[in-house]
């Protein structure tokens, strides 16, 4: 299968925060940040922006490949998709040349007391049969609307529908394959996941069909109890998940690898130190 | 509703409904409730989050405990219909607005009023400034032309002195006040006390096709005011004052 996307960046991204914004314009073509070869936003954080904001928004899609990487979509809620949001950011991946946009394989929007509401976080799809077909259809009706595939992301969670009848691991595989999109293959909530579940996470890798990988994430999680590891994207990333990302990289080869740090952001010379193992991992796997 | 759904949608149902309401609804079945206390958590603590960042004086002058339990019936009650992060603090003015007429006793009468000035600092900073250079004249003469103002610019009237509650001053009464907010060239947002006569001139120049000496004179006569030139010159002078702090950024080109 022709990858598309794949091409469109390279090497490793970072999650763009307002934090770090300055940070990155102050040491812009400086060494030590060289390693950063795309950056990541979220849609929701930036469509029709304007005033600093949007200045800050040129200044990257100047110096940056983009990717657009969104959290509200509710590819798995109740209600009928958000149309005129989806063409915001259609409008939106237009005006910056973006050429990639991914979705997390979850929901963020209810039916409560028969109103549609976002709640603004990623909520876990039971593995279902008509899940599948659900959700497979709700990527078709975006990726045609936006005229370009879209990459689904493996999303972490904390509870399991009682009703699924499918591993996730089957779950994804049959998604992807009955949408035709793309795989934004998160590392770290594999890891979280193997946890939160009990099942194999190196098992759970070599089942990932490779070649629909887009670009992948890496982050920091917190252990909240000994079974129970929380998504939270503010801490380092600790060495299963780089155990994780050094296997996926032997067999699937290198890929386009996001760091995210959403919380307890650490000044950027901190982050750099991830970055650059991110780098070290690709060049080691592609020499 | 849920009678005619697969089974996966009425768990989702179930799911969201308790994460929202968790005294009234249940827990879905066959559930963990130390993996669903996550989602309580989580979910609920990430809006108000969202929420409390924009209203930093409100939650000091009605306490951290009423605050929460605002936020709580917020999250609980209300239908957000934006996808967009920074527009979450409208839809909790949304919110505001409807229980106010309700007039819960724990809701001071004026915090609507200070939630929507706390707000406007958040809009006038986020807003898309129009882009119409070429029909504005920067240095053109004010007092035959039409002011162009700078698109951010919000003219807002209250009943209370909103820009003064603090945990100290707590209203008892209410206070017409008028304010000005606008975001200038470096992109600061500004906040200008006008009094009822400014807003109103400027209210008329944004509403009416007229020139600000025209404008001037329709005011007097609202006034009740005989029109001299001291009365010309005394609106000519805020307006100019106006132009020097980038609330009027030219004339429009006739």
């Amino acid at each position: 299968m022709f990858n598309e996307a794949r091409s469109k960046i390279h090497g490793v991204g970072l999650g763009l925060k307002r934090e770090l914004i300055p940070q990155i314009q102050a040491a812009f073509g400086d060494k030590t940040i060289a390693n950063i070869s795309f950056v990541e936003i979220a849609p929701e954080n930036w469509i029709e922006i304007g005033g600093k904001a949007a200045k800050q928004l040129d200044w990257f899609v100047e110096r940056y490949p983009i990717v657009c990487h969104g959290l509200c979509l509710s590819l798995g809620g109740l209600a009928p998709l958000d149309t005129d949001f989806l063409n915001q950011v259609k409008k939106f991946l237009q005006q910056y040349q973006i050429p990639l946009y991914t979705e997390h394989l979850s929901y963020s929007t209810d039916g409560y007391k028969g109103k549609q509401g976002y709640l603004y976080d990623l909520l876990p799809i039971p593995f279902t049969e008509e899940a599948v077909h659900y959700v497979a259809k709700r990527i078709r009706q975006t990726q045609d609307t936006l005229g370009q595939r879209i990459a689904i992301e493996n999303a972490s969670f904390y509870v399991q529908a009682p009703m699924s009848t499918m591993d996730e691991l089957t779950f994804i595989k049959a998604v992807l394959t009955e949408a035709d999109c793309l795989l934004h293959l998160d590392i770290n909530n594999i890891y979280v996941n193997s946890v939160n579940f009990g099942f194999d996470a190196h098992e759970f890798l070599r089942g990932i069909p490779g070649e629909r990988i887009v670009y992948a994430h890496m982050a920091g999680h917190f252990q909240q109890a000994p079974d129970l590891l929380i998504d939270t994207h503010g801490t380092d990333v600790i060495d299963p998940v780089w155990d994780l990302l050094a296997e996926a990289y032997q067999l699937f080869g290198a890929f386009p690898t996001c760091l995210e740090r959403d919380n307890n952001i650490p000044p950027l010379p901190q982050l750099m130190r991830e970055v650059n193992k991110i780098a070290d991992l690709q060049h080691l796997s592609n020499s | 509703m849920t009678k005619n759904i697969p089974s996966f949608q009425q768990f989702q149902l179930a799911f969201t409904a308790h994460i929202r309401d968790p005294v009234h609804q249940p827990r879905p079945k066959n559930v963990l409730a130390e993996r669903m206390d996550v989602y309580k958590e989580i979910v609920f603590n990430n809006l108000f989050e969202s929420v409390s960042a924009c209203f930093p004086v409100a939650q000091k002058v009605i306490g951290k405990r009423t605050w929460l339990k605002l936020i709580r019936g917020f999250f609980r009650e209300h239908s957000s219909s934006t996808p967009v992060f920074r527009k979450i603090p409208e839809e909790f003015l949304a919110y505001l607005s409807n229980i106010n007429l309700l007039a819960p006793k724990s809701i001071p009468p004026y915090l609507t009023s200070l939630c929507h000035y706390e707000w406007i600092e958040l809009l006038v900073s986020t807003m898309k400034g129009e882009e119409y250079q070429r029909y504005i004249d920067a240095k053109g003469d004010l007092r035959r032309n039409k002011p162009a103002f700078t698109s951010s610019m919000q003219l807002l009237d209250y009943e209370y002195a909103v820009q003064k509650i603090s945990p100290r001053y707590k209203p008892k009464e209410k206070i017409s006040t008028q304010l000005l907010v606008y975001r200038n060239v470096e992109f600061a947002v500004k906040f200008i006390e006008i009094n009822a006569v400014t807003y109103r001139l400027i209210e008329i120049l944004k509403q009416e096709e007229m020139n600000c000496e025209q404008t001037l004179t329709l005011l007097a006569s609202e006034l009740n005011q005989e029109l001299s030139e001291t009365f010309i010159t005394f609106g000519m002078d805020i307006l100019d004052d106006l132009r020097n702090q980038g609330v009027i950024i030219g004339v429009l080109r006739s």
